[in-house]
């Protein structure tokens, strides 16, 4: 690596197999070089993983002649640039926020993110009072659809809709995903409609195949998004009646958006109608749902169900 | 949900792969450039790693160079390092480097991760404001080789209590709120505010809790009329010692069979105790869940209609039929 951020016109693959530390003693002039050329193709990977900008310059006039291509790390895209500098208050807040990612597939960026920035020198500023702070990633399709997203690939799988007897596959551009009320939900384009789709990771069933390239998206979709479930959250309004001093009282009375509207009766908002249903189901006699009728019902249905599964 | 056993995440903190060392090294050295003479020590507590990463590091580092223009890898294409102070001081002095000394860029999943995570921290009061966040958010994005993937939380605690949590700290003094436990009980509690934690969108507050004598663990959305009392605090972060688990799990704990579709395991996984055993039933699996007592039980199996179903105790399975019929015969 290092010689490749030295180097001004770039290096050939021969020339860094056969010169570069690591390789060259392995390698043989003229002979097979199937296993050091595959390392070096790992390697690349690493290396362009990690962020550093790896360029192939193709050769004048030989276009598509894959073995003259040289390969650079221009400098000045390596360097962290002058004006990004951080002081001790935001090095702490940054440091906290790589802790959120404790579990999961991004612990190992966040915590690559923060050896890095700790380069710049910066000691960080301790808050008095100590955060833990932690964001679980327990749905199995995020880690294959974040790297849809950044390959820009299509992506396929089986959804199961709420409602629904049987999984249907569907077939996206991954644009964006967001954490919306403590769920994931990942933003997509749907390849046959064109239409803008919001759809929950926990709903995902089995597995994630990515392939096809996509075509580009620009746009900031973590916004749109946001907005579009906002929009859902605006719309979806139900009326529960709780017991006086009860956990349902006092929980869903905490939540955003929530209001009194007579003694004993919450009016608040959702998103998803049969997760808002598992958790009123949750809270038994504490809760009697008033509108919508398809809220009651599905929590009569759940009820039911339990007592069925218990009987 | 009540009594979640949250099991601190498991301590796989996995092997060095190679990116890990690489970015290690890529901001070692750059480190080490800025400042011309270090202890091995100070690097590893700067770097946060042990002192024997850093001696390796380091002589990895000073046997590194460019194969140079001889493609001999020259004195000239070579870092060196002051040898003698290194081997018997344990001190780091670069003295001649090559191709890198400014900090790294970073890569758009890292930047992203960092970005994500400071939306989910933007309600922290007393870090920085939200234009103060966006700045940084800014700095991140230029600070990336690409742009960062599309990645985004919304929401935050309950800024109120934090506030009144972080001024009480500052002060030294105990908060009382009125608390609601999971077995439906309200009491005033009184509390030395030592930590605040949080999983996705669930805040908890930790401390000694007067009332108890003991460690408690508190959930934002059950705590109610919280204000600062004008009493010192007995216990302060820097003399307890915070387990890594928001609740501990206790002798008196009951142990409840159950059989869940495979999906809804990952949900039940604070439950289920280390070494529990599991069976696979038709197409359901069995295992056993750890719980305080059946009011917590009968919540979480009732939140999960279909999924689950507890076999065994009879007990606990007649508290959860009673739990949910109860609620249906509001209906009735």
């Amino acid at each position: 690596m290092l010689a490749l951020l030295a180097t001004e016109s770039g290096l050939t693959k021969t020339e860094i197999l056969s010169s570069v530390r690591g390789y060259a003693q392995r390698y043989v002039s003229g002979g097979d070089n199937a296993n050091l050329e595959r390392q070096f193709e790992r390697d690349k990977d690493d290396i362009r993983e990690l962020g550093v900008p790896l360029e192939t310059i193709e050769p004048l006039g030989e276009p598509g002649d894959n073995h003259n291509l040289r390969y650079r790390i221009p400098k000045g895209a390596y360097d962290l640039p002058d004006d990004v500098r951080f002081d001790s208050d935001e090095i702490a807040l940054l440091g906290l926020a790589a802790m959120a990612w404790r579990e999961g597939s991004l612990s190992a960026e966040s915590r690559r993110a923060l050896v890095k920035l700790r380069a710049l020198g910066i000691a960080a500023n301790e808050p008095v009072l100590g955060y833990a702070p932690r964001l679980r990633l327990r749905d199995a399709a995020f880690e294959p659809l974040t790297q849809a997203i950044d390959r820009h690939q299509i992506v396929r799988f089986d959804y199961l809709k709420p409602g629904e007897e049987r999984a249907r596959t569907r077939e996206v551009i991954p644009l964006a995903l967001v954490q919306y009320e403590g769920r994931w939900h990942l933003a997509a384009e749907e390849l046959a409609t064109g239409e803008g789709k919001t759809f929950l990771l926990r709903r995902i069933v089995g597995k994630i195949s990515a392939g096809k390239p996509a075509p580009e998206r620009p746009g900031d979709h973590m916004a749109r998004s946001l907005a579009d479930l906002d929009a859902v959250w605006e719309r979806g309004i139900a009326d529960i009646e709780v017991r006086a001093g009860s956990d349902a009282a006092q929980r869903l009375a905490h939540r955003r958006g929530t209001e009194e509207v007579a003694p004993g009766t919450l009016r608040m908002h959702y998103v998803d109608l049969a997760i808002l249903a598992d958790e009123l189901a949750s809270f038994g006699p504490e809760v009697l749902v008033i509108e919508p009728p398809a809220l009651r019902a599905a929590v009569i249905e759940r009820l039911q169900r339990t007592v069925a599964d218990h009987g | 949900m009540a009594d979640k056993r949250h099991r601190a995440p498991a301590r796989s903190v996995p092997a060095p792969q190679a990116r890990d060392k690489l970015a290690f090294l890529l901001a070692l050295v750059p480190w080490l450039l800025e400042h011309d003479r270090v202890t091995v020590q100070e690097a590893a507590a700067h770097f946060g790693v042990t002192e024997d990463e850093i001696r390796t590091s380091v002589s990895l580092v000073a046997m590194s160079g460019v194969p140079g223009a001889t493609a001999t890898y020259q004195h000239d294409d070579l870092f060196d390092i002051d040898w003698d102070a290194f081997e018997s001081d344990d001190e780091i002095a670069i003295t001649q480097h090559v191709a890198i000394d400014d900090a790294p860029r970073l890569s758009a999943r890292e930047a992203a991760a960092l970005i994500a995570g400071l939306q989910y921290l933007q309600a922290l009061p007393g870090n920085a404001d939200r234009a103060g966040i966006r700045t940084l958010i800014e700095k991140l994005s230029r600070g990336a080789s690409a742009t960062p993937s599309q990645l985004a939380v919304s929401g935050g605690p309950d800024g109120e209590v934090l506030g009144l949590v972080q001024r009480a700290v500052a002060e030294g003094r105990r908060v009382r709120f009125a608390y609601l436990n999971s077995r439906g009980e309200r009491e005033e509690r009184d509390v030395d505010p030592l930590r605040v934690e949080s999983i996705d969108a669930d805040w908890y507050l930790r401390g000694w809790d007067h009332l108890r004598q003991a460690l408690r663990t508190f959930r934002f959305d059950r705590m109610s009329d919280m204000v600062v009392t004008d009493d010192p605090i007995e216990h302060d972060a820097s003399e307890m010692h915070l387990p890594d688990t928001l609740f501990e799990p206790s002798a008196e704990d009951l142990e409840v069979t159950i059989e869940a579709s495979p999906e809804v395991i990952g949900l039940l996984a604070d439950y289920i105790p280390d070494g529990a055993l599991t069976s696979e039933v038709g197409d359901r699996i069995r295992t056993t869940l750890r719980v305080s007592h059946y009011h917590g039980l009968k919540r979480l199996i009732a939140g999960m209609p279909g999924t689950v179903r507890v076999v065994a105790p009879e007990q606990a399975r007649r508290a959860v039929a009673e739990w949910a019929a109860a609620g249906l015969a509001r209906y009735a």
